[in-house]
């Protein structure tokens, strides 16, 4: 077995955790159930990853067996990467059957025509989901294997999701082929990034609680009795605020939980306006800025800020629109003529 | 604070000595007025709090360093670090890792830094006295664990209290505000406001970037007299900002807390971090938290 080989095993079982590591190499299934009954999985990973290391040997596994695991490790742990999703486009209506075969072919010798050092390995899982990865190399090196990017492709859907690592300048010939194998005409990059692989499908397959227009109040909350003082006038007020807020922001987000996103960015190319009376810039340019929000769980903290008090409600839709719009980067630029006060997102 | 002037760049200071400050993340702390201190005893400090560190290692104390590596230390006056002439230059201690294997020739590598300093800060070295040194502000790039160690001897030895100095949003909207108004060559530095929101159970960043060009514009039209700042003014420029960035996200920034504010001047954090990034202005930075760290002492 080669060394290279040797060690990327050795390097992608360190990856996973312990308890995991007998399960994920169950479904790889390169290893026979008589020797992974020979490993010790409650010692130390790293002479686990030894061991493992040594039974691959025996097998004589090479770098597309080994990229199998790489594959499942990423399919269970996908958010250790960060994907952007394409949209493709096809030219007219026809709809054609996919065929699996037709594709994994013209995908690869699309690629390999243009780089003959790749490893390109591709698997099938249940929901339609086709896992590709690619381990680039250069006309005069070999495919480096720490160096890969993978698509996700629903093959009924115009959608592909693509965690390109560091060789950006791969990006279109990998699009490219894409393009090609899918029979598709063209590919663009939507402004959506997440480390959470599910919460980008979500977002694009439309599978969220959406937001929706209450034409009926909503029945008021059981009230806990409030003492009898002649603050019961005030308290009711703020009651009345509070169910106001909530319903807003019902309308804004939907009742499901939120799509996972981290972050969401807008370029700022709007004209700053202040009240006339503070004398102060009024320039007929741009005040450029750059905003950044970034959380664990985005949707949910914004959703959280009209509740307590650092937001007005209804919240802006330029951050409530972000699952519809399926983006989470924007351009934000002064929407000319009758309403002054509007942006527009190109 | 009511007024405060823009700084002008020393004409007599040597940039090239205070440089080793620029572009690094320091630590900031207030120290106490040092008792009995000298500025001719340096090399015997450096002697004394050599052993002292010896000593700690010895117990077991001292962590990370290897048996083999050997800590030198050096005390020096920065002379050229301080605001007026009554002002005590600043005192630099630097702790670098040598490697006893190769003595003579022996590769030095710096791994602690530590400055205190004072500019302008007569209102503090007024009314203190004869016998106290005034050096407020106590600057640290480098490991956790020496710094403890520096400061336990100096605590140890001239009786004084060292304490991280904390930057509350108040102050960083003034150093926002100042620093937007500097005139800086060739600047692609935007400048930048971080705010956390804790709320529960997902917190929230905000990094709210602009263009310094057209922040520095917004600031001239506010600023009345050049050379000086009011409270009111930059209350005026923070909240043109805060309101700018309500009529996109509705989202009220003054309810949230300002953490750190970010300049091609300089970068500061409210967990009492700075990062000096122009060598004109940093006098004028220094004499800020000079301010600070006297405010919190007294």
């Amino acid at each position: 077995m080669d060394e290279t080989v040797a060690e990327y095993i050795r390097r992608t079982v360190l990856k996973i955790p312990r308890d995991e590591i007998k399960t994920m190499l169950q479904k790889w299934g390169f290893l026979s159930e008589a020797q992974l009954e020979t490993v010790n999985f409650h010692q130390i990973k790293e002479n686990i990853s030894q061991d493992v290391v040594h039974l691959c040997e025996e097998n004589s596994a090479d770098i597309k067996q080994a990229a199998v695991l790489d594959i499942i490790y990423n399919h269970i742990y996908p958010n250790k990467r960060i994907w952007s999703v394409y949209q493709m486009n096809k030219r007219g209506e026809e709809t054609e059957v996919f065929d699996l075969t037709d594709f994994k072919k013209k995908f690869k010798s699309r690629l390999r025509s243009a780089l003959k050092n790749v490893t390109i390995n591709f698997r099938e899982y249940e929901d339609n989901a086709i896992w590709i990865r690619i381990a680039w190399g250069t006309p005069y090196t070999k495919p480096n294997q720490y160096k890969t990017s993978y698509v996700v492709y629903h093959s009924q859907t115009p959608y592909v999701f693509i965690s390109a690592s560091v060789l950006k300048s791969n990006l279109p010939l990998l699009c490219q082929a894409l393009v090609v194998a899918s029979n598709y005409h063209d590919i663009r990059e939507m402004e959506l990034r997440s480390h959470s692989l599910n919460s980008l499908k979500d977002i694009v397959f439309k599978r969220y609680s959406q937001n929706f227009q209450s034409y009926y109040p909503r029945p008021l909350q059981e009230r806990n009795v409030a003492p009898e003082t002649a603050d019961l006038r005030i308290i009711q007020e703020n009651k009345s605020e509070k169910e106001r807020i909530q319903r807003l922001n019902r309308e804004a987000f939907g009742d499901g939980p939120q799509p996972k996103l981290e972050f969401a960015q807008y370029k700022l190319e709007t004209m700053f306006k202040s009240d006339p009376k503070m004398d102060v810039l009024d320039k007929k340019e741009p005040f450029r800025c750059l905003v950044k929000f970034s959380s664990p769980h985005l949707l949910e903290s914004l959703k959280s800020l009209a509740p307590a008090g650092m937001a007005d409600a209804p919240l802006s839709p330029l951050l409530t629109c972000i699952p519809q719009k399926a983006r989470n980067y924007f351009k934000i630029r002064e929407k000319k003529g009758l309403l002054p006060e509007s942006f527009v997102s190109p | 604070y009511l007024f405060f002037s823009l700084s002008t760049p020393q004409e007599n200071t040597d940039p090239q000595r205070t440089a080793f400050l620029l572009r690094k993340q320091w630590a900031l702390y207030s120290v106490t007025p040092l008792y009995k201190f000298c500025d001719a005893h340096l090399k015997d400090y450096a002697r004394l709090l050599s052993a002292f560190i010896a000593a700690e290692k010895q117990k077991g104390l001292a962590v990370e360093i290897g048996v083999e590596l050997d800590i030198k230390v050096a005390v020096s006056s920065v002379p050229d670090l301080k605001g007026s002439d009554r002002d005590q230059a600043a005192i630099l201690v630097q702790l670098s890792l040598r490697s006893p294997a190769s003595l003579k020739n022996s590769e030095e590598k710096l791994v602690w830094s530590g400055c205190f300093c004072c500019v302008f800060g007569d209102h503090l070295s007024e009314n203190v006295p004869e016998d106290f040194t005034c050096l407020p502000l106590f600057l640290v790039n480098g490991a956790e664990s020496y710094t403890s160690l520096v400061g336990s001897w100096f605590q140890k030895t001239f009786d004084c209290c060292f304490r991280r100095l904390a930057i509350s949003p108040l102050n960083l909207s003034w150093m926002a505000t100042m620093w937007t108004g500097c005139k800086v060559d060739k600047s692609t530095s935007a400048v930048e406001l971080i705010f956390s929101v804790p709320c529960q159970p997902y917190p929230l960043d905000i990094s709210y970037a602009i263009h310094p060009e057209d922040a520095k514009a917004l600031w001239d039209t506010v600023q009345k007299t050049p050379g000086e700042i009011t409270q009111e003014e930059v209350d005026v420029f923070m909240d043109c900002l805060y309101s700018h960035f309500h009529r996109h996200f509705k989202i009220h920034l003054s309810a949230t807390k300002l953490v750190k504010v970010s300049t091609a001047v300089a970068s500061a954090h409210c967990d009492g971090m700075i990062k000096f990034l122009q060598s004109k202005y940093l006098t004028g930075v220094l004499m800020l938290l000079t301010e600070l760290a006297i405010s919190q002492i007294q």
